[in-house]
């Protein structure tokens, strides 16, 4: 993925699209009538352009809407429209070819509990910030990356702590991260002994899973018993993948962790950057490109093809019988398609045959990265169609007549209109964004 | 208080498929008059429920997907002529189903060979739909109100044809964001194998899939298992599938298959050992696709579960699979 955090305006807007949008929105509703606001409104936006890019603890009280701008007519449809926009163009960006991810993940959470994390400049607290989008990271993370475990590990008064074994299940992941008052900050952080508790408990792991660290970090220091640059070299030849978000400011050190390793580096500039370059971990890493630079005839040692079945599923109400993995007497369970055994839970390999069984929707949660629906273009002007449309082809909203004045910019249709490439059906602007970011799958094609 | 329910229904339109529906050689034939007769009386006592429920009707054609009947949408021009013995709203839906399946069964014409039904575009767009009506909902009513509650939307699936295996992606990610829109999925089976994949469907979305064997009571059916909306469902006691198949179909051939081979890189699924994924371009090593041969399942008609093997019954019919050549090794699994 392109480091996206020297683009300084990209940012701003990243802040998770949908939900900026929906709080534009109701703003206009409430915001009618609230002219006393504006000429407030203006002297910060003065003052926010002096200094772009602010951090946090120099920047001045700031508003969320102060972020978006009315136009003449006091109406925010620009800005919301602009927002779009700018999604849509980043979608355009991306590369159209496949490109080759690891999907089976190995990820440890190394969280900073040193006493820099109780600084209030991330409000409440950067601890209790960091413990919010750890948890929400956490669930996305596992949305999109069903295969995938992650382990958790604290740095707390100079030594690693392991606060959660590896594990797939996202309610136990969570359950570590629930308990504040068993995660309170005190001590130095020691980076060393973190990361090399993380790297023992990943090194049993088979070479086809990527191995992963996510540091979230805010102290300025590191108190190591011997030399970090040994344990940097370690999990280079382990394949180990360090990704550093720093609350604070750059260390030179978590800088070569992450540049080394091939991971990416950031540092958080307000409470929504932080969000944002935390969540820009949670697709799965584009494979690099070192791990097949044998030349055309050499394998890839990290691929393998895996024999895996797909079990059914018997109901509660199907008669009671053994199970194979704990000999309990049960109703429900998961049939292995090869010897026809039953086992309590899947993804498991069969405790009879040692066939890998795994549910099948697990696995097609990950497709929609392998086949991305095209992106769809924007109409941009109405001649030479002598019977358009009228509505939507996917929600059926009917489309306005007459094109919008604003200032077109680029990727935004006048009419409203997006196209597929493939199947030439028009789609709103709303469809456009729900179908790419959430179906993955076009209405016209069904493709 | 009960609230108002959104109801997407989505029938499944494939002539071919209804033509050997009502056959007399079936045990229970329905033909698609009946077949209607009895949907719209259901849909009318969805309608009749509550007077704010909604309702749109999309229809699954050969090759294209439109929307029947929409409760927000003028989708004709022309109002049924009053009748003073029948309620406007019923007779509006009645009619407008009605006439807009007879335009789209008369457009279809003489087709040498007809393509399978395009319910994945029915489904996305009754999705798109359901995304509308939430997201229209949440900036108009105000606070007060939690939009995603306000519609509880569901979609009901009538579905006559077989599983469509070549659509398995695209199907599989219309039920994931089912998933994130917390839209129940119901199937009904009215005519022909169970479907694997809207069996999946109905349980990831936590609905309820019905096969339907006494096809004569198709709407005593509908109206008990179907009418209630998903928050009622949880005091009555509605039929749920009993066991469910999670089996996936393959990238190569668009089978579907029980044991499958899966890239480690991108979880393709492949029906045999392959040397390089055709998705990502890996190549696996070589001792794999040794041991993998070796360990592959002689497979006995015993060891498939369904007796008839859900083969792809659609699938001859579309240019795809004939152009990709089935290897010898392929049919001794069949």
């Amino acid at each position: 993925m392109a480091p996206r955090n020297q683009d300084g305006n990209f940012m701003d807007v990243d802040s998770d699209s949908d939900i900026s949008l929906l709080g534009d929105v109701e703003h206009r509703g409430k915001g009618k009538g609230k002219g006393k606001a504006t000429d407030k409104r203006k002297k910060d936006k003065g003052k926010a352009k002096a200094k772009e890019q602010a951090y946090t603890w120099e920047a001045s009280y700031t508003r969320s809407w102060d972020t978006v701008q009315e136009d003449e007519a006091g109406s925010l449809q620009g800005a919301v429209e602009d927002l779009m926009a700018r999604g849509r163009r980043r979608r355009l960006l991306a590369p159209a070819a496949a490109i080759r991810r690891t999907i089976i993940r190995h990820l440890v959470l190394l969280l900073d509990l040193s006493a820099a994390m109780m600084d209030r400049d991330m409000r409440p607290t950067r601890f209790d910030l960091m413990l919010q989008y750890a948890r929400e990271f956490v669930v996305e993370w596992f949305d999109q990356n069903p295969l995938g475990q992650i382990g958790v590990v604290g740095m707390r008064a100079g030594i690693g702590e392991r606060i959660g074994e590896m594990s797939g299940n996202p309610q136990d992941v969570l359950k570590y991260l629930s308990d504040r008052s068993r995660l309170e900050p005190t001590g130095e952080p020691s980076l060393q002994n973190a990361i090399e508790m993380a790297r023992s408990s990943m090194s049993h792991l088979p070479t086809h899973s990527s191995r992963e660290i996510l540091i979230i970090f805010g102290s300025l220091t590191t108190c190591d018993p011997g030399n970090i640059h040994d344990t940097l070299d370690a999990c280079v030849k382990n394949k180990i993948r360090i990704s550093v978000v720093a609350l604070a400011a750059e260390m030179k050190i978590c800088r070569n962790l992450c540049d080394k390793t091939g991971g990416q580096f950031g540092v958080a500039m307000n409470e929504g950057h932080f969000k944002d370059i935390l969540f820009e971990l949670v697709p799965p890493p584009a494979q690099r490109a070192v791990a097949r630079t044998g030349g055309p005839g050499a394998s890839n040692p990290a691929a393998d093809l895996m024999m895996m079945g797909f079990p059914t599923r018997l109901p509660d109400s199907s008669p009671p019988s053994l199970c194979a993995c704990h000999s309990d007497m049960k109703s429900e369970g998961f049939l292995c398609p090869r010897c026809m055994a039953k086992v309590c839970d899947v993804p498991t390999d069969c405790d009879i045959c040692g066939l890998m069984i795994v549910s099948s929707p697990h696995l097609a949660r990950s497709y929609h990265h392998l086949f991305p629906v095209k992106p769809y273009e924007a109409v941009r002007s109405m001649d030479g169609i002598s019977e358009p449309v009228t509505a939507c082809h996917a929600c059926a909203r009917v489309f306005s007549i007459t094109a919008s004045t604003a200032v077109a910019s680029e990727g935004v249709s006048p009419w409203g209109r997006y196209r597929c490439p493939d199947c030439h059906n028009d789609f709103c602007a709303e469809c456009d964004v729900f179908v790419h970011d959430v179906i993955h799958c076009c209405p016209g094609c069904g493709k | 208080m009960e609230k108002a329910s959104h109801l997407s229904v989505i029938v499944d339109l494939s002539p071919t498929q209804w033509h050997l529906s009502a056959q007399a050689s079936n045990q229970y034939p329905l033909s698609i008059e009946t077949f209607l007769s009895q949907l719209l009386a259901f849909l009318n006592a969805h309608i009749a429920s509550k007077h704010e429920n909604t309702l749109v009707v999309f229809g699954a054609l050969p090759g294209k997907s439109v929307m029947l009947y929409s409760s927000t949408e003028l989708l004709t021009d022309d109002m049924p002529p009053l009748d003073a013995n029948s309620y406007l709203p019923f007779k509006l839906v009645d009619s407008t189903v009605v006439r807009k399946i007879m335009d789209e069964l008369d457009a279809i014409g003489k087709l040498e060979e007809e393509p399978p039904c395009a319910l994945v575009g029915a489904v996305t767009k009754a999705l798109c739909y359901i995304n509308r009506i939430t997201h229209h909902s949440s900036t108009t009513t105000g606070v007060a109100e939690d939009p995603t509650t306000l519609h509880d939307p569901r979609i009901l699936i009538l579905s006559v044809s077989p599983d469509l295996s070549s659509s398995y992606i695209p199907i599989m990610n219309a039920i994931f964001s089912a998933q994130k829109l917390k839209v129940t999925i119901d199937v009904c089976k009215v005519y022909g194998p169970d479907t694997v994949f809207l069996q999946q469907a109905a349980h990831l979305t936590d609905g309820s899939y019905i096969y339907l064997e006494r096809r004569d009571a198709l709407l005593q059916n509908l109206i008990m298992s179907f009418l209630s909306p998903p928050f009622i469902r949880k005091i009555l006691a509605v039929p749920k599938q009993d066991k469910i198949d999670f089996r996936a179909a393959c990238f190569c051939h668009k089978n579907i298959v029980d044991v499958g081979f899966v890239c480690s890189v991108c979880l393709s699924i492949f029906c045999q050992p392959l040397p390089v994924c055709s998705t990502c371009r890996t190549k696996f090593p070589i001792n794999t696709l040794k041991r993998l041969n070796a360990a592959r399942p002689a497979i006995t008609p015993a060891n498939s579960r369904m007796g008839v093997p859900l083969a792809n019954l659609n699938n001859a019919a579309t240019p795809r699979s004939t152009s990709t050549p089935v290897p010898n090794g392929m049919s001794n699994l069949r």
